[in-house]
């Protein structure tokens, strides 16, 4: 009997005390549970009110499953602010520049605080500021490289700089005479993908929501699932996955793809390709009396020709040619070591692999019609082609050094980054992108008599697309090796 | 050290253009007629001045031409043409 009194009372005590022991309901955003609670947040699952909606007991279960993602995660974006805090080189500041959005700004706010948040803005801001500037006539000033000290490497700064002598060889036309100023419109254009302006109302939205407004519903919640702020699967799932290739590129120290894995990486270039100029003109008939020809013109193997000024149009008819099918092909614009233009469009030996993928014939020719398309090569006993190889030494090396000098970059690097890029060699940097492919280029600045003011207006081929005789040293490589021209 | 070699390079480099015109004027000046005697007819030019002087023309126009088409690149490079 006495045992039973005992079990009765045991079991009216543990039915007196059950609420006791049950859980407690966590509030949202409770201290002691932020990490998970972010976590959350960012993955969309709960807000406030549908957090409020569960009960104690899923509510543990919740932040339990949460909580080894949630460190994860937050590991993974201090990494990336640590990293995006530290001075970009050359290529990290194309990455950066391309590719970070005010999206991941408001992430690294969400996780990592609002100073955090501040700190990366103020720092892409004034990158992309910079950039607006190397971009314009004027280039940086000594108090624009000054300022850009703290986030960029002095080889990035020197690449910046250099833009500006790269817009400099945009004018060096082969017409010669001409005056191809990129317009300032053109330049804003192309930097609206850049802009220093960040909007403050976009990244607002996350961390405002997750610190206290909630109730506006304004928040959208970062999309980890996919697209542009994907992360690794086992950190969305907590279970074990294959690290995703944001991760891979994260452990790779390419950055800034971990947090924008969609978009295609920048290629590695010897400079920094300056952002190419709009169409002059919006496409009107020029009625000066200087030359504005470019274009492009495609011949395919049954012997057809078409031409084109504009950009997409030309490379939208490449893309749609069928693989095998271009003969020849005559990039017309203004060159400069390493790379060349066709109206709007800048490519470097990547940029025209890239888009001719496929689409040669064997033995197929691409023609690089600007200066400096080339090496300046041998020496040589024709003092005009010497004069030229001379104003080249002294154009994109002596120039852009001494300008370097001034602006405080150490002698070596300076050297380092000019010899490097002065005597660079487009035909042959991209016959070895595309194997069995002839590319031409010019070893020489290109005098095209055409295109001298005065003539070009009387000849009426101010628009020309493709250039007649040029005045210029020409070679031809197949796969990097010399080849004679077809 | 890098800087002193930059230097020097570039002062050759503008000092190059200038070589042609300089030996034009010195072998213009080496073949010139000598002076003519008051009242007489100045000596003809031998084949070897006519040709040294020819060569000097040469060198010095050359290199006048040379100096503009890097002026003109210069100026074009900058913006200002």
């Amino acid at each position: 009997m006495d045992t039973l009194r005992a079990l009765i009372a045991a079991c009216a005590l543990a039915a007196a005390g059950g609420p006791v022991f049950a859980a407690e309901p966590v509030q949202w955003k409770a201290q002691e549970h932020i990490t998970e609670f972010k976590f959350l947040f960012e993955t969309g699952k709960y807000k406030a009110d549908s957090w409020n909606a569960l009960s104690p007991d899923e509510q543990q279960n919740e932040l339990r499953d949460s909580a080894e993602p949630a460190q994860q995660r937050l590991e993974a974006v201090q990494a990336y602010y640590e990293a995006a805090m530290r001075p970009w080189d050359t290529e990290q500041l194309r990455d950066y520049v391309q590719k970070i959005s005010e999206r991941d700004i408001s992430t690294v706010r969400l996780w990592l605080g609002e100073e955090a948040g501040t700190e990366l803005r103020a720092k892409v801001t004034a990158v992309r500021e910079a950039m607006g500037k190397a971009n314009s006539q004027d280039g940086l000033r000594q108090s624009d490289v000054d300022g850009l000290r703290q986030y960029l490497t002095p080889e990035a700064i020197s690449a910046l700089r250099s833009i500006k002598v790269m817009r400099g060889a945009q004018g060096q036309s082969s017409e010669f005479f001409k005056k191809s100023e990129v317009p300032k419109g053109a330049v804003n254009s192309t930097l609206s993908k850049v802009s220093g302006s960040l909007s403050s109302g976009v990244s607002g939205s996350l961390t405002k929501a997750f610190d206290g407004n909630a109730a506006t519903g304004d928040a959208s919640a970062v999309d980890m699932r996919g697209g542009r702020y994907q992360v690794p699967k086992n950190v969305m799932n907590g279970v074990s996955a294959e690290v995703s290739r944001p991760m891979g590129d994260f452990v790779a120290e390419k950055t800034a793809g971990v947090l924008n894995p969609g978009q295609p990486r920048g290629t590695t270039a010897t400079t920094v390709k300056s952002a190419a100029p709009q169409q002059l003109g919006g496409g009107t008939k020029s009625t000066s009396w200087t030359s504005d020809a470019y274009g492009y013109t495609i011949t395919t193997s049954d012997g057809r020709t078409q031409t084109f000024r504009d950009q997409r149009q030309a490379e939208a008819a490449i893309r749609a040619l069928p693989n095998g099918s271009v003969s020849k092909i005559i990039l017309y614009g203004h060159g400069a070591p390493g790379g060349q233009t066709v109206g709007s469009a800048y490519y470097e030996a990547g940029d025209t692999a890239a888009l001719l993928k496929g689409k040669m014939t064997p033995g197929g020719v691409v023609q690089y019609t600007g200066c400096n398309t080339a090496s300046i090569g041998d020496a040589t006993l024709n003092p005009a082609v010497g004069l030229s190889m001379l104003t080249r030494r002294l154009l994109y090396f002596s120039v852009p050094y001494w300008q370097d000098r001034f602006s405080g970059v150490p002698a070596d690097e300076a050297r380092k980054q000019w010899e490097k890029t002065w005597n660079a060699d487009l035909a042959r940097d991209t016959s070895r992108q595309m194997g069995g492919t002839i590319v031409c280029g010019l070893r020489t600045f290109g005098l095209v008599p055409g295109r001298l003011p005065g003539v070009t207006r009387v000849m009426g081929n101010q628009e020309a697309t493709t250039p007649g005789y040029v005045a210029g040293k020409k070679v031809c490589y197949q796969d990097g090796r010399e080849v004679p021209e077809p | 050290m890098s800087d002193l070699s930059a230097l020097l390079e570039l002062v050759l480099l503008l000092g190059i253009p200038f070589v042609p015109v300089a030996a034009g004027v010195l072998l213009r000046r080496k073949f010139s007629p000598a002076p003519a005697a008051e009242g007489q007819e100045p000596a003809p030019l031998t084949p070897g001045q006519k040709a040294g002087r020819l060569a000097g023309t040469i060198l010095l126009w050359g290199g006048i031409l040379g100096i503009l088409f890097m002026l003109i690149v210069a100026l074009n490079f900058k913006g200002k043409l």
